[in-house]
């Protein structure tokens, strides 16, 4: 069975917040109806005012030397952090430009593996002898070849640079870990940037 | 010079402007790590990795409250401490008891003394305390942090900061019960 909460149960925990005027109009006024007539809560609500009272009373504590930063102390992320999180950044834009452009054939060499496979049929498939005379046909056998030809070329190049452009982003990317475990280490767990959100009890 | 420009040109890297931020809250943010860690030399320890934290991440402060910023770097700073000290229970033993300094000229013999035992009963309630609740009462009754920086500093919602508090408060009510005639 559940039992409904006293009024003064649930007032208890707006005391506080009531003492610090952060109630709202409503609930401010809530409390101040319900402390008029209830003398253990505002037994509760002085003897918080004089916790408060306490705490506040509290001696502060001179600091014991001065902690200001010595121009020698490690300073912030050197600028070399930046620039090679953005050329890490360029290269696998470039990168995924290239995929994308080549698997929709924007570049007009048509996909890799398309072609490669065309060529590999190509080398296997046995040449149908043209008709003599056949001007056009001639014609049209000499052009593949020649398309074939280019191709073969653009597709090797585009799959060069794509290696190439692949090669450069696992190097800056390696680099970029590397300075900001660094980095990491340096800061020792307690800056900002490595600083965890809390967790929230709700207590 | 104002807050805002000081922190604005200690964000471009300037050390100078740093330093006299550090000038203007080093006894607040050290009075918060030594009330949360109740020890003097580890309290001097993190408030020194506090600074050097800030002045590394300041770059990610972006405006509103920098004392509430600087608290929670702080904070977070102590946390670590605590939690570093779970690892290693025995580091807790050597806690050197609070020797709270305060102008003797400015009190009687008396007074000094009262005020002397009243600082170590608070030190000792507010360490009783649940970290979470302990900060949230420092930040409130002895830093005078408004709630909703009080969320900034701890990153909690309003209504977990007013618990904590509410909580926290109730908790030292019973602990300074004997103390309340010092009480304003």
């Amino acid at each position: 069975m559940f039992r409904k909460k006293s009024e003064c149960q649930q007032l208890r925990g707006m005391l506080s917040p009531y003492i610090d005027g952060e109630l709202s109009s409503p609930e401010k006024a809530r409390v101040e109806r319900h402390i008029e007539g209830c003398d253990a809560c505002r037994r509760e609500l002085e003897m918080l005012r004089g916790t408060v009272g306490l705490l506040q009373r509290a001696p502060v504590v001179a600091a014991p030397r001065s902690f200001t930063i010595a121009a020698t102390a490690p300073r912030r992320r050197p600028v070399a952090w930046g620039a090679l999180r953005a050329a890490t950044a360029v290269a696998v834009l470039v990168l995924a430009f290239v995929f994308i452009g080549d698997a929709l054939d924007l570049l007009g060499t048509g996909p890799v593996e398309d072609k490669s496979l065309r060529q590999e049929l190509a080398a296997t498939e046995t040449p149908v002898p043209e008709p003599a005379g056949g001007l056009l046909g001639e014609g049209d056998a000499n052009g593949d070849d020649v398309l074939a030809a280019e191709d073969g070329a653009g597709t090797r190049s585009l799959r060069n640079v794509e290696l190439g452009l692949a090669g450069v982003v696992v190097v800056l990317g390696g680099a970029t870990a590397v300075v900001w475990l660094r980095l990491r280490r340096e800061q020792g767990g307690a800056a900002e940037a490595t600083v965890e959100e809390r967790r929230d009890t709700g207590r | 010079m104002q807050e805002g420009e000081l922190v604005e040109r200690a964000k471009r890297g300037d050390l100078d402007c740093f330093n006299q931020l550090v000038e203007a809250y080093q006894r607040r943010v050290y009075n918060l790590c030594l009330r949360m860690l109740s020890n003097p030399h580890d309290a001097e320890d993190t408030t020194q990795a506090a600074f050097i934290s800030a002045f590394r991440g300041l770059g990610k402060f972006r405006g509103g409250s920098f004392r509430a910023w600087l608290f929670r770097i702080a904070a977070n700073a102590c946390r670590d401490e605590l939690r570093l000290r779970l690892r290693r229970p025995a580091a807790s033993l050597d806690a050197i008891p609070l020797d709270l300094e305060v102008d003797r000229r400015a009190l009687s013999p008396e007074d000094y003394a009262a005020s002397q035992e009243l600082g170590r009963a608070i030190g000792a309630a507010l360490a009783a305390l649940p970290a979470d609740q302990r900060l949230a009462v420092i930040l409130r009754d002895i830093m005078g942090l408004e709630y909703a920086e009080i969320g900034q500093a701890t990153a909690s919602s309003l209504g977990t900061v007013k618990s904590r508090i509410s909580r926290g408060r109730e908790r030292l009510r019973d602990l300074l019960r004997g103390y309340m005639e010092l009480s304003p």
